[in-house]
Protein backbone atom coordinates (compact mmCIF):
# COMPACT_ATOMS: atom_id res chain seq x y z
CA UNK A 1 0.00 0.00 0.00
CA UNK A 2 1.42 3.10 -1.16
CA UNK A 3 0.36 5.67 1.21
CA UNK A 4 1.12 9.93 -0.02
CA UNK A 5 2.59 12.12 2.00
CA UNK A 6 0.98 15.23 3.80
CA UNK A 7 2.42 18.45 2.64
CA UNK A 8 2.95 20.80 5.70
CA UNK A 9 2.03 23.88 4.02
CA UNK A 10 -0.72 22.67 2.53
CA UNK A 11 -2.44 21.52 5.24
CA UNK A 12 -1.47 25.10 7.26
CA UNK A 13 -3.39 26.84 4.34
CA UNK A 14 -6.25 24.56 4.91
CA UNK A 15 -6.39 24.94 8.32
CA UNK A 16 -5.74 28.62 7.73
CA UNK A 17 -9.01 29.12 6.41
CA UNK A 18 -11.18 26.53 8.17
CA UNK A 19 -9.76 28.68 11.49
CA UNK A 20 -11.33 32.02 9.59
CA UNK A 21 -14.45 30.25 9.28
CA UNK A 22 -14.87 28.46 12.39
CA UNK A 23 -13.52 32.25 14.69
CA UNK A 24 -15.71 34.47 12.59
CA UNK A 25 -17.66 35.57 15.51
CA UNK A 26 -14.14 37.08 16.92
CA UNK A 27 -14.77 39.85 14.00
CA UNK A 28 -18.63 40.57 14.91
CA UNK A 29 -17.06 41.15 18.46
CA UNK A 30 -14.60 43.34 17.12
CA UNK A 31 -17.13 45.33 15.80
CA UNK A 32 -19.48 45.50 19.10
CA UNK A 33 -15.64 46.19 21.36
CA UNK A 34 -15.47 49.07 18.58
CA UNK A 35 -18.72 50.45 18.92
CA UNK A 36 -18.47 50.94 22.77
CA UNK A 37 -14.75 52.38 22.40
CA UNK A 38 -16.66 54.85 20.34
CA UNK A 39 -19.26 55.15 22.94
CA UNK A 40 -16.28 56.74 25.49
CA UNK A 41 -14.58 58.44 22.48
CA UNK A 42 -17.65 60.45 22.58
CA UNK A 43 -16.52 62.57 25.77
CA UNK A 44 -13.40 63.59 24.65
CA UNK A 45 -9.99 62.86 25.85
CA UNK A 46 -8.90 66.47 27.35
CA UNK A 47 -10.68 69.76 27.25
CA UNK A 48 -9.42 73.58 27.75
CA UNK A 49 -11.53 76.90 28.67
CA UNK A 50 -10.19 80.36 28.11
CA UNK A 51 -12.08 83.38 28.81
CA UNK A 52 -12.43 87.08 29.43
CA UNK A 53 -14.94 89.67 30.27
CA UNK A 54 -16.19 89.59 26.96
CA UNK A 55 -15.48 86.16 25.10
CA UNK A 56 -15.24 82.52 26.22
CA UNK A 57 -13.79 80.23 25.00
CA UNK A 58 -14.18 76.32 25.49
CA UNK A 59 -12.40 73.44 23.69
CA UNK A 60 -12.92 69.93 23.63
CA UNK A 61 -10.34 67.47 21.63
CA UNK A 62 -11.55 64.01 20.51
CA UNK A 63 -9.72 61.55 19.49
CA UNK A 64 -10.00 57.63 18.56
CA UNK A 65 -7.20 56.44 20.62
CA UNK A 66 -9.20 54.58 23.09
CA UNK A 67 -10.95 52.28 20.15
CA UNK A 68 -7.13 51.01 19.23
CA UNK A 69 -6.64 50.52 23.35
CA UNK A 70 -10.03 48.26 23.03
CA UNK A 71 -8.66 46.25 20.10
CA UNK A 72 -5.70 45.46 22.26
CA UNK A 73 -7.63 43.88 24.68
CA UNK A 74 -10.01 42.01 22.35
CA UNK A 75 -6.53 40.91 20.06
CA UNK A 76 -5.18 39.30 23.62
CA UNK A 77 -8.16 37.87 24.60
CA UNK A 78 -8.56 36.09 21.11
CA UNK A 79 -5.34 35.11 21.46
CA UNK A 80 -5.56 33.44 25.00
CA UNK A 81 -8.78 32.03 23.19
CA UNK A 82 -7.70 29.87 20.69
CA UNK A 83 -5.29 27.98 22.72
CA UNK A 84 -8.02 26.88 24.89
CA UNK A 85 -8.90 23.20 24.79
CA UNK A 86 -11.50 23.25 22.84
CA UNK A 87 -9.98 25.29 20.21
CA UNK A 88 -6.95 23.35 20.03
CA UNK A 89 -9.43 19.85 19.68
CA UNK A 90 -11.01 21.64 17.08
CA UNK A 91 -7.64 21.22 14.71
CA UNK A 92 -7.58 17.62 15.36
CA UNK A 93 -11.07 16.68 13.99
CA UNK A 94 -9.03 16.92 10.56
CA UNK A 95 -5.56 16.45 9.52
CA UNK A 96 -3.10 18.24 11.79
CA UNK A 97 0.09 18.03 13.72
CA UNK A 98 0.56 20.36 16.76
CA UNK A 99 3.16 22.47 13.88
CA UNK A 100 0.83 23.23 11.49
CA UNK A 101 -2.34 24.14 14.16
CA UNK A 102 0.56 26.89 15.59
CA UNK A 103 1.52 28.23 12.16
CA UNK A 104 -2.28 28.24 11.29
CA UNK A 105 -2.95 30.13 14.90
CA UNK A 106 -0.07 32.71 14.01
CA UNK A 107 -1.51 33.28 10.64
CA UNK A 108 -5.18 33.63 11.99
CA UNK A 109 -3.53 36.17 14.76
CA UNK A 110 -1.59 37.95 12.06
CA UNK A 111 -5.18 38.18 10.34
CA UNK A 112 -6.73 39.67 13.19
CA UNK A 113 -4.11 42.41 13.76
CA UNK A 114 -4.29 43.80 10.62
CA UNK A 115 -8.43 43.57 10.37
CA UNK A 116 -8.35 44.98 14.12
CA UNK A 117 -6.25 47.52 13.25
CA UNK A 118 -7.39 48.35 9.84
CA UNK A 119 -10.77 49.17 11.53
CA UNK A 120 -9.24 50.85 14.68
CA UNK A 121 -7.87 53.36 12.11
CA UNK A 122 -10.91 53.80 9.77
CA UNK A 123 -13.20 53.99 13.21
CA UNK A 124 -11.40 57.32 13.52
CA UNK A 125 -12.90 58.86 10.32
CA UNK A 126 -16.85 57.60 12.44
CA UNK A 127 -15.99 59.15 15.27
CA UNK A 128 -15.50 62.42 12.90
CA UNK A 129 -18.79 61.97 11.49
CA UNK A 130 -20.43 61.22 14.43
CA UNK A 131 -19.37 64.22 16.20
CA UNK A 132 -19.65 66.82 12.80
CA UNK A 133 -23.50 65.11 12.63
CA UNK A 134 -24.84 65.08 15.87
CA UNK A 135 -22.73 67.71 18.13
CA UNK A 136 -23.56 71.14 18.12
CA UNK A 137 -20.11 71.77 18.20
CA UNK A 138 -18.04 74.27 15.76
CA UNK A 139 -15.99 71.20 14.16
CA UNK A 140 -12.11 71.55 13.42
CA UNK A 141 -10.13 67.90 12.75
CA UNK A 142 -6.42 67.44 10.66
CA UNK A 143 -6.60 65.44 7.98
CA UNK A 144 -5.17 62.14 7.18
CA UNK A 145 -2.86 61.32 4.21
CA UNK A 146 -2.56 58.10 2.43
CA UNK A 147 0.49 57.77 4.25
CA UNK A 148 -0.19 58.65 6.92
CA UNK A 149 -3.09 56.18 6.83
CA UNK A 150 -1.29 53.35 6.03
CA UNK A 151 1.61 54.03 8.48
CA UNK A 152 -1.19 54.03 11.10
CA UNK A 153 -2.59 51.06 10.19
CA UNK A 154 0.76 49.15 9.87
CA UNK A 155 2.02 50.03 13.13
CA UNK A 156 -0.95 49.55 14.86
CA UNK A 157 -0.68 46.14 13.66
CA UNK A 158 2.72 45.68 14.76
CA UNK A 159 1.43 46.43 18.43
CA UNK A 160 -1.61 44.10 17.99
CA UNK A 161 0.32 41.42 16.80
CA UNK A 162 2.79 42.07 19.79
CA UNK A 163 0.21 41.86 22.50
CA UNK A 164 -1.33 38.69 20.69
CA UNK A 165 2.10 36.79 20.87
CA UNK A 166 2.18 37.75 24.45
CA UNK A 167 -1.54 36.72 25.03
CA UNK A 168 -0.41 33.67 23.59
CA UNK A 169 2.35 32.45 25.40
CA UNK A 170 0.12 33.63 28.32
CA UNK A 171 -2.97 30.95 27.16
CA UNK A 172 0.14 28.15 26.30
CA UNK A 173 1.23 28.94 29.83
CA UNK A 174 -2.12 28.59 31.40
CA UNK A 175 -2.96 25.13 29.41
CA UNK A 176 0.40 23.55 30.91
CA UNK A 177 -0.40 24.61 34.34
CA UNK A 178 -4.06 26.09 35.61
CA UNK A 179 -1.69 27.54 38.64
CA UNK A 180 -0.70 30.14 35.61
CA UNK A 181 -3.76 31.64 35.78
CA UNK A 182 -3.37 33.10 39.36
CA UNK A 183 0.51 33.29 39.33
CA UNK A 184 0.70 35.66 36.29
CA UNK A 185 -1.74 38.09 36.88
CA UNK A 186 0.00 38.74 40.64
CA UNK A 187 3.12 38.87 38.41
CA UNK A 188 1.74 41.21 36.47
CA UNK A 189 0.09 43.55 39.18
CA UNK A 190 2.96 43.13 41.39
CA UNK A 191 5.91 44.41 38.73
CA UNK A 192 3.88 47.60 38.96
CA UNK A 193 5.47 48.67 42.09
CA UNK A 194 8.04 46.16 41.57
CA UNK A 195 11.26 49.10 41.06
CA UNK A 196 14.81 48.96 41.03
CA UNK A 197 15.42 51.34 43.96
CA UNK A 198 12.78 53.99 45.40
CA UNK A 199 13.18 57.09 43.26
CA UNK A 200 13.20 54.87 40.13
CA UNK A 201 10.45 54.22 37.85
CA UNK A 202 8.71 50.68 37.95
CA UNK A 203 10.53 47.97 36.02
CA UNK A 204 7.51 47.53 33.61
CA UNK A 205 7.29 51.24 32.89
CA UNK A 206 11.09 50.48 31.16
CA UNK A 207 9.94 47.90 29.72
CA UNK A 208 6.64 49.92 28.17
CA UNK A 209 8.46 52.72 27.00
CA UNK A 210 10.88 50.33 25.41
CA UNK A 211 8.06 49.87 22.89
CA UNK A 212 5.95 53.07 22.96
CA UNK A 213 8.75 55.59 22.95
CA UNK A 214 10.91 54.42 20.42
CA UNK A 215 11.43 57.44 17.06
CA UNK A 216 13.26 55.27 14.79
CA UNK A 217 10.81 53.34 12.52
CA UNK A 218 13.55 50.32 11.96
CA UNK A 219 14.30 49.97 15.38
CA UNK A 220 10.89 49.91 16.21
CA UNK A 221 10.51 46.99 14.26
CA UNK A 222 13.39 45.03 14.96
CA UNK A 223 12.06 45.30 18.83
CA UNK A 224 8.57 44.44 18.09
CA UNK A 225 9.38 41.32 15.59
CA UNK A 226 11.95 40.05 18.03
CA UNK A 227 9.77 39.84 20.34
CA UNK A 228 6.98 39.10 18.71
CA UNK A 229 8.60 35.90 16.95
CA UNK A 230 10.30 35.30 20.51
CA UNK A 231 6.66 34.16 22.37
CA UNK A 232 5.28 32.91 19.32
CA UNK A 233 8.69 30.24 18.84
CA UNK A 234 8.35 29.35 22.90
CA UNK A 235 4.29 29.03 22.58
CA UNK A 236 5.08 26.96 19.59
CA UNK A 237 7.70 24.41 21.01
CA UNK A 238 5.89 24.08 24.34
CA UNK A 239 2.62 23.56 22.29
CA UNK A 240 4.48 20.67 20.19
CA UNK A 241 4.77 18.64 23.39
CA UNK A 242 1.03 18.87 24.67
CA UNK A 243 -1.62 16.05 24.29
CA UNK A 244 -4.97 16.34 23.11
CA UNK A 245 -8.25 15.43 23.23
CA UNK A 246 -8.05 13.43 26.63
CA UNK B 1 2.06 -5.27 5.75
CA UNK B 2 1.30 -4.51 9.00
CA UNK B 3 -0.58 -1.28 10.14
CA UNK B 4 0.21 -1.28 13.24
CA UNK B 5 2.75 -2.72 15.50
CA UNK B 6 2.91 -2.22 18.78
CA UNK B 7 5.24 -3.96 21.69
CA UNK B 8 5.70 -2.86 25.36
CA UNK B 9 3.16 0.13 25.34
CA UNK B 10 2.32 0.99 28.79
CA UNK B 11 0.51 5.03 29.43
CA UNK B 12 0.44 6.26 32.94
CA UNK B 13 -1.59 8.80 33.98
CA UNK B 14 -0.13 10.01 37.19
CA UNK B 15 0.58 7.63 38.84
CA UNK B 16 -2.58 4.86 37.05
CA UNK B 17 -1.37 2.77 34.29
CA UNK B 18 -3.66 3.19 31.38
CA UNK B 19 -1.28 0.56 29.34
CA UNK B 20 0.35 -1.94 31.00
CA UNK B 21 2.95 -2.94 28.26
CA UNK B 22 0.76 -3.81 25.74
CA UNK B 23 2.03 -5.85 22.59
CA UNK B 24 -0.14 -6.70 19.55
CA UNK B 25 -0.10 -5.88 15.34
CA UNK B 26 -2.73 -5.14 13.21
CA UNK B 27 -2.69 -6.75 9.30
CA UNK B 28 -3.62 -4.69 6.92
CA UNK B 29 -7.19 -4.07 5.54
CA UNK B 30 -9.01 -6.09 8.41
CA UNK B 31 -11.53 -5.13 10.32
CA UNK B 32 -10.57 -5.57 13.70
CA UNK B 33 -12.87 -5.71 16.68
CA UNK B 34 -11.25 -3.96 20.14
CA UNK B 35 -13.35 -5.54 22.91
CA UNK B 36 -12.70 -4.31 26.75
CA UNK B 37 -14.68 -3.53 30.16
CA UNK B 38 -14.70 -0.23 31.09
CA UNK B 39 -11.67 1.22 31.89
CA UNK B 40 -9.41 -1.63 30.55
CA UNK B 41 -7.43 1.30 28.26
CA UNK B 42 -9.36 0.90 25.08
CA UNK B 43 -9.61 4.42 24.37
CA UNK B 44 -6.61 5.17 25.57
CA UNK B 45 -4.87 2.98 23.15
CA UNK B 46 -6.91 4.64 19.96
CA UNK B 47 -6.17 7.66 20.88
CA UNK B 48 -2.41 6.96 20.96
CA UNK B 49 -2.89 5.33 17.86
CA UNK B 50 -4.43 8.50 16.17
CA UNK B 51 -1.73 10.43 17.33
CA UNK B 52 -3.49 12.74 20.16
CA UNK B 53 -1.91 10.98 23.49
CA UNK B 54 2.37 10.51 23.32
CA UNK B 55 2.99 6.73 25.09
CA UNK B 56 5.00 6.80 28.45
CA UNK B 57 7.36 3.77 26.68
CA UNK B 58 7.39 1.17 24.82
CA UNK B 59 7.27 1.24 20.70
CA UNK B 60 3.93 2.08 18.14
CA UNK B 61 4.28 2.11 14.72
CA UNK B 62 1.36 3.02 12.56
CA UNK B 63 2.21 2.18 9.03
CA UNK B 64 5.92 1.98 9.81
CA UNK B 65 6.26 5.69 11.64
CA UNK B 66 5.57 6.85 15.06
CA UNK B 67 1.93 8.71 15.38
CA UNK B 68 2.53 10.89 17.75
CA UNK B 69 2.57 14.56 16.27
CA UNK B 70 3.07 13.05 13.06
CA UNK B 71 1.35 14.95 9.85
CA UNK B 72 1.51 11.81 7.96
CA UNK B 73 -0.77 9.73 10.06
CA UNK B 74 -2.92 12.54 10.91
CA UNK B 75 -4.16 12.62 7.50
CA UNK B 76 -4.22 8.56 6.95
CA UNK B 77 -5.44 7.62 10.23
CA UNK B 78 -9.11 9.23 11.24
CA UNK B 79 -10.37 8.76 14.95
CA UNK B 80 -14.01 9.40 15.34
CA UNK B 81 -15.98 8.88 18.62
CA UNK B 82 -18.88 10.92 19.72
CA UNK B 83 -16.45 13.86 21.72
CA UNK B 84 -15.29 14.91 18.35
CA UNK B 85 -15.51 18.73 18.02
CA UNK B 86 -16.60 20.86 15.27
CA UNK B 87 -16.66 24.67 15.03
CA UNK B 88 -20.16 25.92 16.34
CA UNK B 89 -20.29 28.83 13.00
CA UNK B 90 -20.33 26.60 10.50
CA UNK B 91 -23.20 24.56 9.44
CA UNK B 92 -23.15 21.05 8.54
CA UNK B 93 -23.09 20.75 5.07
CA UNK B 94 -19.97 23.14 5.08
CA UNK B 95 -18.30 21.19 7.46
CA UNK B 96 -18.80 18.15 5.05
CA UNK B 97 -17.01 20.60 2.14
CA UNK B 98 -14.29 21.21 5.31
CA UNK B 99 -13.55 17.88 5.91
CA UNK B 100 -13.32 16.98 1.83
CA UNK B 101 -10.43 19.91 1.97
CA UNK B 102 -8.40 18.05 4.38
CA UNK B 103 -9.02 14.33 3.05
CA UNK B 104 -7.71 12.82 -0.01
CA UNK B 105 -9.77 9.95 -0.07
CA UNK B 106 -12.77 11.84 0.72
CA UNK B 107 -16.29 10.48 -1.34
CA UNK B 108 -18.24 13.22 -1.69
CA UNK B 109 -21.05 11.07 -2.76
CA UNK B 110 -21.19 8.63 -0.33
CA UNK B 111 -21.20 11.49 1.95
CA UNK B 112 -23.80 13.61 0.25
CA UNK B 113 -26.01 10.45 0.15
CA UNK B 114 -26.02 9.15 3.52
CA UNK B 115 -26.29 13.10 5.16
CA UNK B 116 -29.65 13.02 2.82
CA UNK B 117 -30.47 9.32 4.14
CA UNK B 118 -30.65 10.33 7.44
CA UNK B 119 -32.22 13.43 6.90
CA UNK B 120 -29.93 16.14 8.10
CA UNK B 121 -30.83 19.39 7.66
CA UNK B 122 -27.73 20.98 5.91
CA UNK B 123 -28.20 24.51 7.56
CA UNK B 124 -28.27 23.39 10.95
CA UNK B 125 -25.15 23.26 13.38
CA UNK B 126 -23.37 20.27 14.93
CA UNK B 127 -23.36 21.47 18.85
CA UNK B 128 -27.55 21.74 18.09
CA UNK B 129 -27.84 18.08 17.34
CA UNK B 130 -29.16 14.75 19.66
CA UNK B 131 -26.86 12.64 20.71
CA UNK B 132 -27.25 9.86 18.64
CA UNK B 133 -27.64 12.57 15.67
CA UNK B 134 -24.05 13.25 16.76
CA UNK B 135 -22.94 10.26 16.64
CA UNK B 136 -24.85 9.60 13.08
CA UNK B 137 -23.24 12.77 11.45
CA UNK B 138 -18.96 11.81 12.79
CA UNK B 139 -20.01 8.71 11.00
CA UNK B 140 -20.35 9.96 7.75
CA UNK B 141 -17.47 11.84 7.99
CA UNK B 142 -15.40 8.64 9.52
CA UNK B 143 -16.60 6.59 6.87
CA UNK B 144 -16.24 9.19 3.83
CA UNK B 145 -12.70 10.15 5.06
CA UNK B 146 -11.91 6.77 3.39
CA UNK B 147 -8.86 7.18 5.43
CA UNK B 148 -6.45 3.99 5.07
CA UNK B 149 -6.75 3.54 9.11
CA UNK B 150 -10.27 4.23 10.24
CA UNK B 151 -11.15 4.40 13.73
CA UNK B 152 -14.62 3.89 15.13
CA UNK B 153 -14.71 4.36 19.14
CA UNK B 154 -18.22 3.36 20.27
CA UNK B 155 -19.20 4.91 17.07
CA UNK B 156 -23.11 4.13 17.79
CA UNK B 157 -23.51 6.18 21.31
CA UNK B 158 -27.21 7.41 21.37
CA UNK B 159 -27.91 5.92 18.25
CA UNK B 160 -31.35 3.83 18.05
CA UNK B 161 -31.56 0.40 16.99
CA UNK B 162 -32.30 1.21 13.69
CA UNK B 163 -29.57 3.97 12.78
CA UNK B 164 -27.22 1.23 14.83
CA UNK B 165 -27.84 -1.56 11.91
CA UNK B 166 -27.68 0.52 8.58
CA UNK B 167 -24.21 1.87 10.49
CA UNK B 168 -23.48 -1.52 10.23
CA UNK B 169 -24.38 -2.11 6.95
CA UNK B 170 -22.95 1.08 5.49
CA UNK B 171 -19.55 0.55 7.11
CA UNK B 172 -19.61 -3.24 5.53
CA UNK B 173 -20.61 -2.14 2.26
CA UNK B 174 -17.95 0.56 1.90
CA UNK B 175 -15.64 -1.59 2.84
CA UNK B 176 -16.05 -4.27 0.86
CA UNK B 177 -16.49 -1.22 -1.92
CA UNK B 178 -13.19 0.30 -0.76
CA UNK B 179 -11.38 -2.20 1.30
CA UNK B 180 -9.44 -0.36 4.48
CA UNK B 181 -7.88 -0.57 7.93
CA UNK B 182 -11.49 -0.48 10.44
CA UNK B 183 -10.89 -0.94 14.43
CA UNK B 184 -14.01 -0.63 15.96
CA UNK B 185 -14.45 -0.45 19.72
CA UNK B 186 -18.00 -1.40 20.86
CA UNK B 187 -19.37 -2.85 24.03
CA UNK B 188 -22.41 -4.47 21.81
CA UNK B 189 -20.15 -7.50 20.73
CA UNK B 190 -23.30 -9.23 19.78
CA UNK B 191 -24.09 -6.36 17.12
CA UNK B 192 -20.72 -6.34 15.72
CA UNK B 193 -19.61 -10.01 15.40
CA UNK B 194 -20.63 -10.37 12.38
CA UNK B 195 -19.01 -7.64 10.81
CA UNK B 196 -15.42 -8.64 12.47
CA UNK B 197 -12.85 -10.14 11.01
CA UNK B 198 -10.82 -10.34 14.22
CA UNK B 199 -10.80 -9.64 17.84
CA UNK B 200 -8.26 -7.51 20.04
CA UNK B 201 -9.60 -8.33 23.73
CA UNK B 202 -8.09 -5.90 26.41
CA UNK B 203 -7.71 -6.01 30.05
CA UNK B 204 -6.16 -4.49 32.76
CA UNK B 205 -4.15 -2.61 29.92
CA UNK B 206 -2.67 -5.46 28.67
CA UNK B 207 -3.78 -7.79 25.27
CA UNK B 208 -5.83 -10.65 26.84
CA UNK B 209 -6.15 -12.58 23.34
CA UNK B 210 -5.88 -11.53 19.52
CA UNK B 211 -7.88 -13.71 17.50
CA UNK B 212 -9.77 -14.58 14.39
CA UNK B 213 -13.58 -14.38 15.26
CA UNK B 214 -14.24 -17.71 13.87
CA UNK B 215 -11.57 -19.11 16.72
CA UNK B 216 -13.16 -17.18 19.15
CA UNK B 217 -16.45 -18.87 19.00
CA UNK B 218 -14.71 -22.03 19.19
CA UNK B 219 -12.66 -20.53 22.35
CA UNK B 220 -15.15 -22.10 24.71
CA UNK B 221 -18.65 -23.99 25.79
CA UNK B 222 -20.61 -24.06 28.16
CA UNK B 223 -21.27 -27.29 30.65
CA UNK B 224 -24.97 -27.75 32.02
CA UNK B 225 -25.88 -30.17 34.59
CA UNK B 226 -25.69 -31.84 37.76
CA UNK B 227 -23.32 -30.20 40.43
CA UNK B 228 -20.80 -33.76 40.77
CA UNK B 229 -21.63 -34.81 37.19
CA UNK B 230 -20.29 -31.49 35.87
CA UNK B 231 -17.17 -31.14 38.52
CA UNK B 232 -15.77 -34.60 37.49
CA UNK B 233 -16.02 -33.63 33.62
CA UNK B 234 -13.91 -29.67 34.38
CA UNK B 235 -11.76 -31.08 36.94
CA UNK B 236 -8.80 -30.70 34.80
CA UNK B 237 -10.02 -28.02 32.73
CA UNK B 238 -9.81 -24.32 32.98
CA UNK B 239 -12.95 -22.94 33.74
CA UNK B 240 -13.85 -19.62 32.70
CA UNK B 241 -16.88 -19.20 34.44
CA UNK B 242 -18.94 -21.09 37.30
CA UNK B 243 -22.82 -20.22 38.38
CA UNK B 244 -24.86 -22.57 40.67
CA UNK B 245 -28.29 -21.75 38.69
CA UNK B 246 -30.12 -23.71 41.16
CA UNK B 247 -28.89 -26.06 44.32
CA UNK B 248 -27.90 -29.11 42.68
CA UNK B 249 -27.15 -27.66 39.20
CA UNK B 250 -24.30 -25.95 37.80
CA UNK B 251 -23.29 -23.86 34.62
CA UNK B 252 -19.49 -23.83 33.91
CA UNK B 253 -17.73 -22.03 30.66
CA UNK B 254 -14.23 -24.05 30.38
CA UNK B 255 -11.89 -23.19 27.82
CA UNK B 256 -12.24 -25.20 24.51
CA UNK B 257 -8.82 -27.20 24.48
CA UNK B 258 -10.04 -29.87 21.57
CA UNK B 259 -10.98 -32.77 23.43
CA UNK B 260 -13.13 -35.25 21.21
CA UNK B 261 -14.51 -37.53 23.83
CA UNK B 262 -15.31 -34.97 26.34
CA UNK B 263 -18.55 -34.39 23.99
CA UNK B 264 -19.50 -38.41 24.28
CA UNK B 265 -18.77 -38.53 28.42
CA UNK B 266 -21.37 -35.51 28.52
CA UNK B 267 -24.43 -37.33 26.67
CA UNK B 268 -23.20 -39.75 28.87
CA UNK B 269 -23.49 -37.92 32.29
CA UNK B 270 -26.25 -36.27 31.28
CA UNK B 271 -24.69 -33.19 31.04
CA UNK B 272 -26.38 -30.04 28.48
CA UNK B 273 -23.41 -29.01 26.37
CA UNK B 274 -23.90 -25.66 24.34
CA UNK B 275 -22.24 -23.24 23.30
CA UNK B 276 -20.97 -19.88 24.41
CA UNK B 277 -22.17 -16.58 23.03
CA UNK B 278 -19.40 -14.38 22.09
CA UNK B 279 -20.41 -11.49 24.27
CA UNK B 280 -21.40 -13.25 27.22
CA UNK B 281 -17.90 -15.02 26.83
CA UNK B 282 -15.95 -11.59 26.24
CA UNK B 283 -17.72 -10.36 29.73
CA UNK B 284 -16.28 -13.55 31.34
CA UNK B 285 -12.84 -13.72 30.23
CA UNK B 286 -12.24 -9.83 31.26
CA UNK B 287 -14.39 -9.79 34.39
CA UNK B 288 -12.29 -9.18 37.26
CA UNK B 289 -13.90 -12.08 39.89
CA UNK B 290 -15.23 -15.20 39.18
CA UNK B 291 -18.81 -14.65 40.76
CA UNK B 292 -21.35 -12.55 39.46
CA UNK B 293 -23.24 -9.13 40.45
CA UNK B 294 -25.53 -11.80 42.25
CA UNK B 295 -22.88 -12.13 44.80
CA UNK B 296 -23.09 -8.73 45.98
CA UNK B 297 -26.43 -9.43 46.86
CA UNK B 298 -26.06 -12.39 48.72
CA UNK B 299 -25.04 -11.72 52.22
CA UNK B 300 -23.76 -15.19 52.43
Amino acid sequence: MSLTRTNLAKTIKKQYFFKLKANITSFTLLIGVQLLALLFSLGGVASSSFGSSSIRLNTQYYTADIVIIFTLIWAFVMAITITTKPHRDLDFTFVTNRLSSSFANILYLLTVSIVGSMMAILSDNLLRVIIYTFLDKQFYSSTMGLQEFIMGISITSFYVLMVCSIGYFVGTLVQISSLFTILLPALFFGSLFLRPSMDEKPIITNAFEYYLLESSLTLFIVKIVITTALFFTISTSILNRMEVRQ
Amino acid sequence: MRVIECSNLTKTFFTKKALNKLSFSIEENKITGLIGRNGAGKTTLLKIIAGFIKETSGEIKVFSEKPFNNLNNSAHVIYVDDHMSFPSTIPLLELLKVAESFYPNWNRDLAMRLFEYFSFDPKTYHHRLSKGKTSTFNMIIGLASRCSLTIFDEPTTGMDESVRKDFYKALLKDYIAYPRSIILSSHHLSEIEDLLEDVLLIKDGKTYLQMPISELKEYAFALQGNNGEVFKLTSDKEVIFKNHIASNVTYVIVKNDGSKNLLQQARHAGVEISPVPLSDLCVYLTNETNGGIEDVFNEN
